[in-house]
């Protein structure tokens, strides 16, 4: 019996750790988003910056890249959304001292993470949009 | 956190006497028992007496001298900014020589960021995150004390080099090729000082993680953790990821410096934008370092202030996370001008900006608390509310200049210099004097003065707006940055005038402020014990004071303790909780699980000792004689420092206990000794060697770097390393990884010989490894003066040696350990240590050899 | 007094932007966008810090009835999320599409400036195949033409900026960077450099003259000449000593022996607006105080000072240099 409740809280706390991970992981995506963009544009502008079209590429690819930035960001937000579970009881402070609270706080930080992260992804890809040559 | 990590920490900690129930906490101590405790207690934590108080190393203790060596070091900037103020007061001055200004305003800006702001946080962290916690101590209250050490004698040599004149001029930016070519000692000064210290503030922030990931009271869970905690978690990592390249930077600067090896000198290949890649990488992430540990103390403030818990506690840890991530996606903002593609700059335009929405939702948080509370104004909300007023007109000129095209034409003129003070005084200035005020009745049982308080606000708050409001201007008019002198026909004159006449009426306020600071008190009477009626746990602090940090452990069931848990502070008093007592007369500390704060250790924390600051001044002298290329006797304080070093860790960290487990009170038994995860040396490592490895891959960066950005990298017809040595190599380590692993599984399982024997071997290979890795550079014919493609190779073997070379010392030291039996099976947590030290090392050697031996062979 | 000081200050910039180096009096098609960017974001951030600063003065003074903390939390979406979104998005859109503008390549004569310790190296490029026309530390452009500046430095890093044409760029040993500045007045506009650059940095300026384009043109095919021989004899005895006092071993005077290249070209260098990289009037009189103080008027300079010479001959050196219209 009392093993039994040993397993149980192993994998419950397994499942934590991995949240606590979660809530670095929509902000990694922009960092590699960003990474992704800022190397590629470097590179080409070096090697490049006299050919338009490998340059046109390059805007396309990082287009196609961003979406799937979002994508993913989106898919960790609706992760955590439902990790915070909002809707069953509305609860947005998390302050009390049971192990629903850590779990429900931890889901809704990811989510405002992600959120933030959507944002920087967004105003990220802004550039690619705008700005056609190496110049 | 692995599989093993979680086993160790549910199956150590008792399940039936965890959580204590009301009952057993109801349950009454009678009063000598409490006497005879507490005096045992008192006598563990005993802070040194007369000339040996300097080998103290407990935290309020540390974090005092600390905080106000700190302090001491702003206020010599202070001066520095000052004297630089008259001699711009008027046009074509010759107060200062040109060649003096510049000495002054490269150690202003050092010496307040290096000098001052980083280590100030480190100093108040040290000094409240234990309180805070409920802790008794840092984990590692020697490294604390070694941290400080480092800090001060590199802070007088950099500061020192002042007073002869010899200080670095080259901006604290320290641009090669002006400061590679630089001469005199001044830039060696600055790149050798200052890597000590920042090596002492990786060091703190290591020991900041680690304590709160694992240092928390039992209950705490992470949702309950003070904000406080959230921000040095945040600002730790971003310590750990920001300064190594940096670190990687000053590393490739010395080497030109002292070798002539050309990494900045366009002439063989080099490229001086790598220096502003990495120093910025590095600078940028450093504004949110010195900026949200001030945020942090208004986030303690705020809630005290409006009596209120703080409304958006996961806005607020979102922003901290948020902007510690965005943070290290704005440097290049600082290299708008450099002519980099409008693309790139465009996408750093777009991060810059984004930063600005969880700052924000920071200060937003804050203004919907005071509003959903009723506020009772006091000094230090006084200061946070100056510091909003001059943070966000900061930050509103950040979001301008944020905007590329706009930087094109302010970029290095004074209305940067007005920004820039705008952010630090509104973002660490006056938050971190409001959190004098606010902590000064826990740092010393008394208070400072209403009346001083005010009159030093009003001081500072105008002096300051009349100091660097006209800067603005003054740059819009076309005055660059860190000119010495203007000419008078440019209309700045006025506008100079005006801001010196600020400037002073600033140091009225610090003199004000510091009077009050330092003042004795000895005839006031003691504070009341919790002055604002503040939730956290830091104001259960004993008055008059105690080194114990806490009579008893409490545990912990809510976000304010002190508002919500009833007879909290009686029953700490009373000693109730965990680790009420010392029997062994032991310095012992909780350590619990990282998510829900579960106990489940008892860890002996070290006490007092002179080996921390022979390690300092040697580990100070290796890197200060380089300065002046006297390298035997840096070679032989290298040695001595690593000696010290090894003689600290035999003789004090994870002794062998006495005893398997104790109890820890409320029926609570807790191994003393843990190795591997469980234990904090372990994480301890773990974090070190994150940040070790972000140097490591500042400089693979560069190599990428020259690759790209230059024409003709990989020159043609140049050698190549050794494949064959090389290849060779890498199988040696190979080698010595699997048998170290292979050593820590036999020694747990019992065969220690065969584990020694192991381990034995594991050394030979390091050495064989070490030595091939060696010739496959030295042999191959390149020469590190003649390009900078052989400069990085060697840099990068270099560093990967002097990896493998510590790796050996280390396994020099778990040999010794299994030879004199403080190795066994049970007490393995040396050689675990070492072994994750070694997979880090097994990858760096990987990487290492494909950057090196394979990639220029592609390219 | 925040308040006080800001709208002041408004009343200052509009009443004292009058300075040759001004960002906001401008003279260039560049720089006026970037004013017009200024302005825009100047009344933005003062009408966010009053919104920001007055919410706070009135949640810590005014004490308003306590807010539920769902309205709370609205408010930290709404000014913490939602707004700053909107508004940020809208103004990363306008700057960077002002960005291909201010970066777009000009025509005609390609002048190049090399950033030296302290002084500027100034070469004019026709594009027609003949040798540029070498000058220093003055930079002569056609006005209502966009004219491409291509940048470099020798030893150190410095940045180029004229704040009433352009933006400013970086300069760089080993590293070719460019811009390009459309004037729209004519008239002198000084400019410095505004990367720090060793001792005297403070001391490395110039002066930009804006001319019509035909006056552009006549002065060009003037600089293109050698220097004229002086005719009365105390410039020609300053001619002399130029020669022996070895002048011609770091510069270059077109025409006779003099061909250095270590300093400034001095070819025509009577006929600039300022001396010494823009810290002097272009008089005899500076020339010869110049010659004289090199060191006290330029710190770390490294043109020796010639005070063994006479008074005489100083005052002949000044006359022949400023003779060198």
């Amino acid at each position: 019996m009392a093993k039994n409740r040993e397993n149980e809280e192993v994998r419950t706390f397994a499942e934590e750790a991995d949240s606590l991970w979660l809530i670095t992981f929509a902000c990694s995506i922009w960092a590699i988003h960003f990474v992704v963009c800022y190397g590629a544009a470097a590179f080409v502008c070096a090697k490049w910056s006299s050919n338009p079209a490998v340059i046109t590429n390059m805007r396309v690819g990082l287009g196609i890249i961003s979406v799937l930035a979002l994508c993913a960001v989106s898919y960790i937000g609706w992760r955590s959304w439902v990790q915070w579970d909002f809707l069953d009881d509305y609860d947005y402070e998390h302050d009390l001292a049971k192990e629903e609270h850590r779990h429900e706080f931890l889901g809704h930080a990811s989510f405002l993470l992600s959120v933030i992260s959507f944002i920087g992804v967004i105003y990220v890809s802004l550039p690619i949009l705008f700005l056609e040559t190496c110049q | 956190m692995t599989q093993s990590t979680q086993n160790r920490e549910s199956s150590s900690s008792g399940v039936a006497t965890y959580p204590p129930t009301e009952q057993m906490l109801e349950e009454k101590i009678d009063k000598r028992t409490q006497e005879k405790t507490a005096d045992r207690l008192r006598k563990a934590w005993e802070t040194p007496k007369g000339w040996r108080y300097w080998s103290a190393v407990n935290n309020s203790e540390v974090g005092v001298w600390y905080s106000l060596t700190a302090f001491f070091f702003m206020m010599c900037a202070g001066v520095l900014a000052l004297l630089m103020r008259v001699q711009l007061a008027v046009p074509e001055n010759d107060f200062l020589s040109a060649d003096t200004f510049n000495q002054f305003f490269t150690m202003h800006g050092s010496a307040m960021m290096f000098l001052f702001a980083v280590p100030m946080f480190e100093a108040i962290s040290i000094l409240v995150l234990p309180a805070l916690l409920g802790a008794r101590d840092m984990p590692f209250p020697r490294l604390s004390a070694y941290g400080y050490w480092c800090f001060l004698i590199g802070g007088i040599f950099v500061m020192g080099s002042i007073l002869f004149g010899v200080a670095p001029n080259s901006g604290w930016f320290m641009y090669p090729p002006l400061a590679t070519k630089a001469e005199g000692v001044g830039s060696d000064i600055w790149l050798l000082g200052l890597s000590f210290i920042e090596v002492a503030s990786i060091a703190a922030a290591v020991e900041l993680i680690v304590g709160v990931l694992k240092c928390r009271p039992p209950g705490m869970r992470i949702n309950l953790m003070p904000l406080y905690g959230w921000y040095v978690l945040v600002v730790g990592g971003m310590i750990l990821f920001a300064f190594p390249p940096l670190i990687a930077g000053d590393f490739l600067f010395e080497l030109e410096r002292s070798f002539d090896w050309p990494f900045f000198d366009p002439e063989r290949g080099g490229d001086p934008m790598l220096w502003q890649h990495l120093f910025w990488i590095f600078g940028h992430p450093e504004v949110y370092i010195v900026f949200l540990p001030s945020i942090a103390i208004a986030a303690m403030v705020v809630p005290t202030v409006a009596q209120r818990p703080i409304v958006g506690y996961s806005w607020i840890v979102l922003s901290a996370v948020g902007t510690g991530f965005l943070s290290f996606g704005l440097w290049v903002h600082h290299m708008f001008t450099t002519g980099l593609p409008s693309i790139s700059l465009g996408f750093f335009t777009a991060a810059s900006e984004a930063v600005v929405i969880p700052t924000g939702i920071q200060l937003f948080a804050f203004v919907a608390t005071l509003m959903v509370g009723r506020v009772k104004l006091n000094l230090p909300m006084l200061y946070i509310a100056g510091a909003l007023a001059i943070f966000t007109a900061g930050g509103l000129t950040g979001v301008m200049l944020a905007l590329a095209p706009f930087d094109w034409q302010v970029h290095d003129t004074y209305f940067v210099v007005a920004h820039l003070h705008y952010t630090l005084f509104g973002g660490m200035v006056f938050p971190l004097i409001a959190g004098i005020y606010y902590f000064y009745p826990f740092f010393t049982k008394k208070q400072m003065s209403v009346r001083l308080g005010k009159i030093a606000f009003w001081l500072l708050f105008t002096g300051f707006h009349i100091a660097f409001l006209p800067m603005h201007l003054t740059g819009l008019m076309g005055m660059p940055r860190r000119v010495y002198t203007y000419p008078s026909t440019l209309g700045w004159d006025w506008l100079n005038m005006i801001s010196t006449v600020g400037a002073f009426i600033v140091a009225v306020g610090f003199l004000v402020f510091t009077y009050d600071l330092l003042r004795p008190k000895g005839k006031q009477p003691y504070t009341p014990r919790n002055p604002y009626n503040a939730g956290t746990l830091e104001w259960s602090h004993n008055i008059p004071d105690e080194a114990w940090g806490s009579r008893s452990i409490p545990y912990i069931t809510s976000r304010y303790p002190l508002w919500d848990q009833e007879k909290i502070v009686e029953r700490m008093d009373a000693g109730r909780y965990y680790l009420a007592d010392a029997p062994e007369g032991k310095r012992e500390t909780l350590i619990t699980t990282v998510l829900d704060a579960k106990p489940i250790q008892v860890m002996r924390v070290t006490g007092p000792a002179w080996i921390t600051i022979c390690a300092a001044i040697f580990t100070g002298g290796a890197f200060i004689f380089p300065t002046f290329h006297w390298y035997p006797p840096a070679i032989v304080s290298g040695i001595l420092a690593i000696a010290c070093v090894l003689y600290w860790l035999w003789t004090s960290t994870a002794p062998i206990p006495e005893q398997k487990t104790k109890d820890a009170g409320l029926g609570l038994n807790l191994p003393i000794y843990a190795s591997g995860p469980a234990s904090a040396g372990w994480w301890g490592v773990w974090i070190t060697m994150l940040g070790d490895s972000t140097a490591f891959a500042s400089l693979i960066f560069g190599f990428f770097f020259y690759w790209t950005a230059k024409e003709n990298f990989v020159p043609s017809g140049s050698d190549f390393v050794l494949a064959s040595y090389l290849v060779l190599g890498v199988l040696s380590f190979a080698v010595t990884w699997a048998t170290l692993v292979g050593a820590r599984a036999l020694n747990r399982r019992g065969s220690t010989k065969t584990a020694r024997n192991l381990l034995l071997v594991s050394a030979l290979f390091t050495i064989a490894g070490t030595a091939l890795f060696c010739l496959s550079v030295v042999n191959s014919g390149l020469e590190p003066t003649s390009h900078v493609y052989p400069a990085i190779i060697w840099a990068i073997m270099v560093w990967t040696v002097v990896h493998t070379a510590v790796g050996l010392i280390m396994l020099g030291y778990c040999i010794a350990g299994a030879t004199f039996g403080k190795l066994t099976p049970e007490h393995d947590a040396d050689l675990c240590n070492v072994t994750l030290y070694w997979h880090f090392i097994i990858i760096t050697v990987v990487v290492a050899s494909l950057v090196i031996g394979l990639l220029p062979r592609l390219l | 007094m925040k308040n006080v000081a800001l709208i002041s200050l408004s009343c200052l910039l509009l009443s004292s932007c009058s300075g040759v180096q001004s960002v906001l009096d401008t003279a260039g098609k560049d720089a006026s966008v970037l004013a017009h960017l200024f302005w825009v974001l100047l009344v933005g951030a003062i009408v966010l810090w009053l919104l920001m600063n007055g919410l706070f003065f009135y949640v810590t003074r005014i004490e308003p009835r306590e807010l539920s903390r769902r309205a709370a939390e609205a408010l930290v979406i709404g000014g913490g999320i939602v707004f700053p979104f909107i508004l940020l998005a809208g103004l990363i859109a306008y700057a960077l599409s002002i960005m291909p503008d201010q970066r777009a390549a000009g025509d005609g004569v390609v002048v190049r400036v090399t950033g030296e310790q302290w002084w500027w190296r100034v070469e004019y490029d026709l594009g027609d195949g003949s040798a540029p026309i070498v000058s220093a530390n003055e930079i002569r452009l056609p006005v209502d033409h966009r004219t491409e500046i291509k940048l470099g430095a020798n030893k150190v890093i410095h940045s180029f900026w004229v704040p009433a044409l352009a933006g400013k760029m970086d300069m760089f040993p080993g590293r070719e960077t460019r811009m390009a500045v459309e004037p729209e007045k004519t008239g002198i506009f000084r400019g410095q450099c505004a990367e720090f650059c060793g001792e005297s940095h403070a001391l490395m300026a110039f002066q930009t003259v804006v001319l019509e384009q035909d006056e552009f043109e006549q002065w060009l095919e003037r600089e293109r000449q050698d220097a004229v021989q002086p005719t009365e004899a105390v410039p020609r005895q300053g001619e002399q000593l130029f020669v022996s006092e070895g002048c011609g071993a770091c510069h270059t005077i077109r025409g006779t022996e003099a061909q250095g290249n270590l300093g400034p070209d001095l070819t025509h260098v009577g006929s600039r607006k300022s001396l010494g990289a823009g810290i002097l009037p272009p008089t005899a009189e500076a020339f010869s105080n110049w010659t004289r103080h090199t060191g006290a008027i330029k710190p770390g300079v490294k043109m020796p000072s010639f005070a063994h010479l006479s008074d005489r001959q100083i005052e002949a050196l000044g006359q022949y240099l400023e003779a060198l219209k």
